[in-house]
């Protein structure tokens, strides 16, 4: 857009699909333009009590507008926004926030409708988190209700937040994959063929699946405008969508599904470090993070979120990622009901982390994009990658370097051959398959991507762990 | 003022295109009284059909 050379703006590319209003990004702003008809609208939400109440209880990310509105910028009024510390998708929550972030759009949808307000969308990407809470962002979603009419994000909300739930809590099957291959969500036809005989009986799902499908089908050919007047016609209320509402939370609420336990749930029991080789990395990073100041830490292979804590002690926020979605959900579970808001739990494969997504594949920032952070923890992870994966080890620390801002640390552990860890994934493959995971290989790799700065023996002796100044 | 007239359906489109069964779904999903606008919704369009057919062929 021509905005960007002379205004320093430029724009959010996941904000084009509402015309009315727009997400920029100025400096470190976070800004959002309104048009003429949104300007009205802002005005009365930013006059209203319920949303006075959702901005002080932070379930809506602070907003502000900006005096006087800048002349240099083709908007009638401009916003500027709460920075939320870290972007995240859906795909990469784990169940327990996806329910969670469902609840959160039922109960802002619910405040509004009570005050005559309705949301044009009801989209997961609404949500995003501030640690372990959510928080509503898309401010221009607000509008005034016209009686009469049932809420146009219905379908969004089923598509991106409760078919996803349905499928993990009724199928047991893993609802990121589904999110992450469709920008849109699951479509309702799609849905229809997974609950196929007496799966059709489970909670919500011949309500909010099968007959929605079936009404989808038969009304295809009517708009939405004369559906509207029928359905206000008809005698369609705004206590009939308030009651809507009030079905979908009981529903949501009653999907209390829990991941199962599986391998990793269990690591830090079976594959406990002794208690010195625990002290002692914990000492380290303590030390690590602490040197290096505050701002953001990302914490690879975080599971149960030990070393994230730590992290914490000293870093603005931490972005704790882990593969397995269970552990993801009990460590979520644990930081929200401590109340924690700068421990980010998310589930992702490191050897597989989120590509960018719908259009032109930016609309979505890929992981890579965002993650780039001040500290790295890199804690028994290299060994999975490098062994367990055929990963290069050249290509692991490249990947870790990257994710490092240049002059922040990379806090990397390197698991021994002989250890037992390590024996275990190597008697997986074939002898001789990774000649140069050897330790002088790994620190010379090191010492090329930064300075070497620190560097701990675990007692057990089979562990060693460094922190890398990268570039420096 | 209420009714069916062509005038109120033309008032607004949001920019999202909300699917016109997942707007006639909603009225089912909310309940007993829901079910009845749904119904009503239905009986009016199938008069609706009756009363225009003389005037089709006519």
């Amino acid at each position: 857009m021509a905005l960007h050379d002379t205004t320093g703006l430029r724009a959010e590319p996941g904000s084009f699909r509402d015309p009315g209003n727009q997400v920029f990004h100025r400096g470190g702003e976070v800004l959002r333009g309104l048009d003429e008809r949104s300007a009205r609208d802002w005005r009365a939400l930013a006059a209203s009590d319920f949303f006075r109440d959702l901005l002080a209880t932070g379930q809506v990310c602070g907003t502000e507008e900006l005096f006087p509105t800048p002349v240099d910028v083709p908007w009638a009024a401009v916003l500027r926004h709460e920075r939320i510390p870290f972007v995240s998708h859906p795909y990469e929550w784990s169940y327990g926030m996806l329910r969670d972030a469902a609840l959160l759009h039922l109960e802002v949808l619910r405040a509004a409708l009570a005050a005559g307000f309705t949301t044009k969308d009801g989209s997961a990407y609404n949500v995003q988190w501030r640690g372990a809470r959510p928080v509503f962002i898309d401010v221009g979603s607000f509008e005034a209700a016209r009686d009469g009419e049932p809420w146009a994000g219905y379908r969004q909300f089923c598509q991106t937040l409760l078919y996803p739930l349905l499928v993990q809590a009724h199928l047991g099957l893993d609802f990121q994959p589904f999110l992450r291959a469709r920008v849109d969500g699951i479509e309702p036809d799609q849905m229809r063929r997974l609950f196929g005989g007496a799966r059709r009986w489970r909670p919500g799902v011949f309500t909010h699946v099968h007959l929605h499908g079936a009404m989808q089908d038969r009304n295809a050919e009517a708009s939405t405008s004369t559906v509207r007047a029928q359905l206000r016609a008809a005698g369609y209320s705004r206590e009939l969508a308030l009651a809507t509402v009030r079905g979908l939370t009981k529903l949501v609420r009653r999907l209390d599904h829990r991941p199962g336990e599986s391998h990793w749930s269990d690591y830090q029991r079976t594959c406990a470090y002794s208690v010195p080789d625990r002290q002692a990395k914990e000492a380290f990073v303590d030390r690590a993070v602490a040197v290096t100041g505050p701002g953001r830490v990302l914490d690879l292979g975080a599971n149960d979120g030990r070393y994230a804590r730590i992290a914490a002690r000293h870093a603005d926020h931490v972005v704790a990622v882990e593969q397995d979605p269970a552990v993801v959900d009990a460590l979520y579970r644990a930081l929200r009901d401590e109340g924690e808001e700068r421990i980010l739990p998310l589930v992702m494969d490191l050897a597989d982390p989120s590509p960018g997504g719908g259009w032109r594949g930016v609309e979505r920032a890929a992981f890579a994009d965002r993650a780039r952070a001040d500290a790295v923890l890199a804690l028994a992870v290299v060994h999975h990658l490098a062994i367990g994966r055929n990963v290069p080890l050249p290509a692991v620390l490249d990947q870790l370097a990257a994710l490092t801002v240049t002059g922040g640390s990379l806090v990397v552990e390197f698991v021994h051959p002989d250890d037992p860890m390590a024996r275990r994934l190597l008697a997986n493959k074939p002898d001789g398959l990774f000649p140069d995971y050897r330790r002088e290989v790994f620190e010379s790799l090191l010492a090329a991507r930064g300075r070497v700065v620190g560097r701990t023996e675990l007692p057990s002796g089979t562990r060693t762990l460094y922190q890398v100044v990268v570039g420096g | 003022m209420t009714g069916e007239g062509r005038e109120l359906a033309v008032t607004h489109l949001a920019y999202l295109d909300a699917g016109s069964g997942s707007l006639i779904v909603q009225a089912v999903v909310g309940g007993v009284a829901g079910v009845a606008v749904a119904a009503k919704l239905y009986w009016r369009r199938l008069v609706a059909r009756f009363r225009r057919q003389p005037t089709d062929q006519g």
